[in-house]
């Protein structure tokens, strides 16, 4: 079967990628990864590859055709989870990153990036599960006490639990200073917790004894008040089944209903569902945490979240591109147009000049997000493991603005990447007999959960780029002339360089002209084409991670590295056509964010 | 039970096709082209590392060892990684005789191992029945007659009888014969092997069901496995000639296979597999 073949991930791409641009062996010398060298990560990832082609991904379209049932008020997933996620949890990828102190390994983010990668590719609901637990555990690391790590953030990291972040209401979905869900103190210093939340993945299942939600609630003093917006909010430990205060060992019912399984157009086999806190009153939660810290907490751990969509955006792009591939080469159709007479034999897909553009432009969107959310990936080791302090505040900076783009780029772009490959199917791509528009479902998903597109925009121009006088920002053209130069030098056209480093003028051209804006009051004038700076941005951040791909490839030409030379040639190709492309749409953008283009901005109630 | 299984990598089989072979117009390549190939252990030597884990251990506890595996390869240092996988995945110790491959073949593998095994002494040889790239299915039973051990090949499933003999089904046209062998022995497997029940070995309980295939190194065993012993030998070690019987002329890519074609009745079916295949 085709699907058997589909590798995911290119695995070439990943070792040039660990090897050949990001400098993997350079990154292991950091004192927290001393128990990591090369070899065994490609052990690892020899591991992961296996999990990923032979047991994941066989299960992923199975649990799409048969989404999880939800009877007697429980949910049941498709049987297959119920043997993915041991094997998942057996890799010991849930604790990887976390320090030994706590389970962990030390595993640097940047690894645990590409096995994600590897198994998000093969079944995202599976690795969703993983995501949500290590995500709610770590909260509780770096924010709770010592009994409750012991009581709740180590069975989570063991997966013996599973974990969820319960933040969204009907009414407070991107606005999260309108979550209503209350937590009143109670005599034990616990708090009782009522109200309802939604769209909380992995909130129900029948896979452990346990689910850990690390729910955002508005603590309500006794006298009735409490602080309204986001500054209210405190994190709280909410458990589907809470140890019974009156005798020990025996757990009970947390009071933590499931009102609801939604009905989803993709991720279907994770469920996400509709809870009710504290119907009976008696649903105890614990703070982690200082109280009206909540959001800031989270905010904290955000990075790396968004970072884990990019991720997921980037995997599932890449699956769909190998698929397409695949099928270009398989399929013919049509004949050379040279033939005046229409004979000749049919040509495969692949050959048609239409064709390649459509896998052209997935192989620059695919490796061009994978590069810039491994490179954020390893921001994220160095902003917390570098033992120089201004190296890791730097590393901080850069990564924060980096985030919204990482977050939003391969979501949005790896939709039309999905979209492409399905175009290069035709008509079978439109038929659920193949697995393409199950990945377009799964990947729209990425331009909506961790804050939609829109909100990204909102904190990128907002305030990213603005953030410390506009730091981040010097920091990231700092970089831009850094891989221009070492471009030229490997034998890049000087003139890739030279666009580059004129979109990168040019991008703080209209940063500064917005933030002008901005200061002089007209707030809404400033952020009215935050889309279109979100695209400006991303296009130049991604033309940045092409021109270091094309840089490396250059290098591994000149010297003969380990890859085939058609290999290197595919990465110098796959840049000069993004930035052909892209580059020339900057000077336009800018100016829709310059100019304040003003059609929807002023346009008529009536004339809708 | 001491286990000793051979290991060798080859060229990922899953990409197969990436393999190249660059040869003058007209004439034979002098060898493969191995730039940019990705290494990956051989699939049935997989299925022999993890049959051989099952016979050392109690499934339901495996982390308490019962037994010893210790795997070997022939290769440059390069292969460590192989062996480092298997460690991770549960052998207890590796060896790596150092050459090259060009300096092997079927026969002088044989020949070392039998060397290796008057050395290590173990109680089983167990291994692949064949390696997916040159598939010659020939060391385990030139091992065999080195040794003077009996052999058993294609073994489908294995039942350990008190780590004195083993009760064999192997695979034979149409069905399984089942033989009884004692040790020691030389066995080679097929991939059935693995499958949940593949291996029945106390104190595993009869009842317990393995999960399908190979398992998979966690991460902290990948860890782990960096501290287990790992010895390198030189075939001088082994008192073994380098003297490879097999002398290799030159390789040539199968011819390329042709686009399908579509036929629209069963007419032109008939037509095409008379006229054009010539098979009726
Ligand atoms: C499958 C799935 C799984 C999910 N899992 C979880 C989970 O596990 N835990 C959890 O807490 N939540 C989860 N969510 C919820 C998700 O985070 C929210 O759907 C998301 O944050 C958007 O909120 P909303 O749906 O209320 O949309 P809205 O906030 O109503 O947004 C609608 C549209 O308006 C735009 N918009 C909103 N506000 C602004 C603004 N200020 N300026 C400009 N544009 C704006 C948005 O960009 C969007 O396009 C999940 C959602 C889905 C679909």
């Amino acid at each position: 079967m085709a699907q058997a073949e589909n590798p995911l991930l290119d695995d070439r791409t990943v070792s040039f990628l660990l090897d050949e641009v990001l400098d993997l062996r350079a990154h292991l010398a950091l004192p927290y990864f001393a128990d990591h060298d090369r070899e065994g990560v490609e052990v690892l990832l020899d591991m992961v590859r296996k999990l990923a082609r032979r047991v994941l991904y066989p299960t992923w379209k199975p649990q799409d055709e048969q989404p999880p049932t939800f009877v007697d008020g429980r949910v049941r997933l498709h049987p297959s989870f119920h043997e993915a996620w041991p094997a998942l949890v057996e890799t010991g990828l849930l604790s990887a990153t976390r320090p030994s102190e706590h389970g962990g390994q030390q595993l640097p983010f940047l690894v645990h990036a590409v096995a994600a990668a590897y198994l998000g590719a093969a079944n995202l609901n599976v690795v969703g599960l993983g995501m949500l637990t290590t995500g709610a555990a770590h909260l509780i690391e770096a924010f709770g006490d010592d009994a409750q790590r012991a009581q709740w953030m180590t069975p989570l990291y063991e997966g013996r639990w599973t974990g969820t972040m319960a933040l969204t209401e009907p009414q407070a979905g991107s606005s999260l200073g309108d979550v209503q869900t209350t937590a009143r103190r109670a005599v034990d210093g616990s708090y009782r917790i009522r109200g309802s939340k939604i769209f909380i993945s992995g909130g129900d299942h029948d896979l452990g004894s346990n689910v850990i939600n690390l729910a955002l609630a508005r603590v309500v003093q006794p006298d009735g008040s409490s602080v309204a917006g986001t500054r209210g909010l405190s994190l709280f430990i909410v458990p589907r089944r809470r140890p019974d205060a009156s005798s020990g060992d025996r757990w009970v019912d947390n009071d933590v209903t499931t009102t609801q399984a939604i009905h989803k157009i993709g991720w279907r086999g994770l469920p996400s569902i509709a809870l009710s806190f504290g119907d009976r009153d008696d649903c105890h939660g614990w703070l982690v945490g200082q109280p009206g810290r909540g959001m800031p907490q989270m905010f904290q751990m955000m990075n790396e979240a968004r970072v884990g969509v990019g991720v997921a955006a980037v995997a599932t792009a890449s699956a769909a591109y190998q698929e397409a591939l695949a099928y270009a080469r398989g399929r013919a159709q049509g004949r050379d147009p040279r033939n005046r007479d229409g004979g000749g034999p049919q040509l495969p897909l692949v050959e048609h000049a239409d064709v390649r553009r459509m896998l052209l432009r997935q192989k620059a969107i695919v490796e061009g997000s994978f590069a810039l959310a491994l490179t954020a990936a390893r921001l994220v080791d160095r902003a917390a493991h570098a033992p120089d302090e201004a190296v890791r505040a730097k590393s901080q900076r850069l990564l924060d603005l980096l985030t919204p783009i990482v977050k939003s780029f391969p979501a949005e772009r790896g939709y039309e990447s999905v979209a492409l490959a399905l175009q290069i199917h035709g008509g079978y791509g439109y038929s659920s007999e193949y697995p393409i528009e199950g990945w377009l479902r799964d990947q729209k998903l990425n331009s909506i959960h961790e804050g939609t597109t829109g909100i990204q925009g909102l904190d990128l121009l907002g305030r990213k780029v603005v953030a410390a006088g506009g730091e981040a920002l010097a920091l990231l053209l700092e970089e831009l002339e850094a891989t221009a130069a070492r471009a030229t030098q490997s034998g890049v056209e000087p003139a890739l360089g030279e666009a580059l480093r004129a979109a990168g003028e040019r991008l703080r051209g209209t940063t500064m002209a917005l933030a002008q804006r901005g200061l002089r009051g007209d707030v809404l004038g400033m952020l009215l084409h935050s889309h279109d700076f979100l695209e400006l941005a991303s296009i130049v951040v991604v033309a940045w991670q092409h021109l270091e791909l094309s840089a490396a490839a250059h290098a591994g030409l000149a010297r003969g590295g380990p890859q085939p030379r058609a290999f290197y040639e595919g990465k110098v190709l796959a840049a000069q056509y993004w930035l052909a492309t892209e580059l020339p749409r900057v000077p336009q953008l800018a100016a829709l964010c310059e100019q304040g283009e003003a059609s929807y901005a002023t346009f008529p109630d009536g004339g809708w | 039970m001491k286990i000793l299984v051979p290991l060798k990598r080859v060229a990922d089989p899953e990409n197969a096709n990436k393999v190249k072979i660059a040869a003058p117009a007209g004439g034979l390549a002098p060898k493969i082209e191995t730039t940019g190939l990705e290494w990956k252990p051989n699939p049935f030597d997989e299925y022999a590392l993890e049959a051989a884990l099952r016979l050392t251990e109690n499934g339901t506890a495996v982390k308490a060892r019962l037994g010893e595996v210790i795997v070997v390869t022939f290769g440059p240092a390069e292969c460590d990684q192989t062996l480092r996988g298997a460690l991770a995945t549960g052998a207890d110790r590796a060896i790596r005789v150092d050459v090259t491959d060009d300096q092997l073949d079927g026969d002088l593998v044989a020949r070392a191992l039998a060397k290796l095994v008057d050395q290590v002494k173990p109680d089983l040889v167990l291994m692949g029945k064949q390696t997916v790239d040159s598939d010659s299915n020939q060391v385990a039973q030139l091992l065999a007659a080195y040794l003077g051990w009996p052999q058993v090949t294609f073994a489908a499933n294995i039942v350990n009888e008190d780590n004195k003999a083993l009760k064999i089904g192997r695979v034979a046209d149409g069905g399984q014969i089942n033989v009884r062998v004692q040790l020691p022995a030389v066995v080679n497997v097929e991939d059935r092997v693995v499958n949940p029940k593949g291996v029945t070995s106390p104190p595993t309980p009869a009842t317990h069901k393995y999960a399908d295939g190979v398992r998979f190194a966690p991460l902290p065993a990948i860890m782990q496995a960096k501290k287990k012993p790992l010895e390198v030998k030189k075939l001088a070690d082994l008192g073994v000639e380098a003297a490879p019987k097999v002398k290799y002329l030159g390789y040539e890519a199968p011819p390329a296979r042709k686009a399908g074609v579509k036929v629209k009745t069963v007419a032109e079916l008939v037509d095409k597999l008379k006229n054009e295949a010539k098979v009726l």
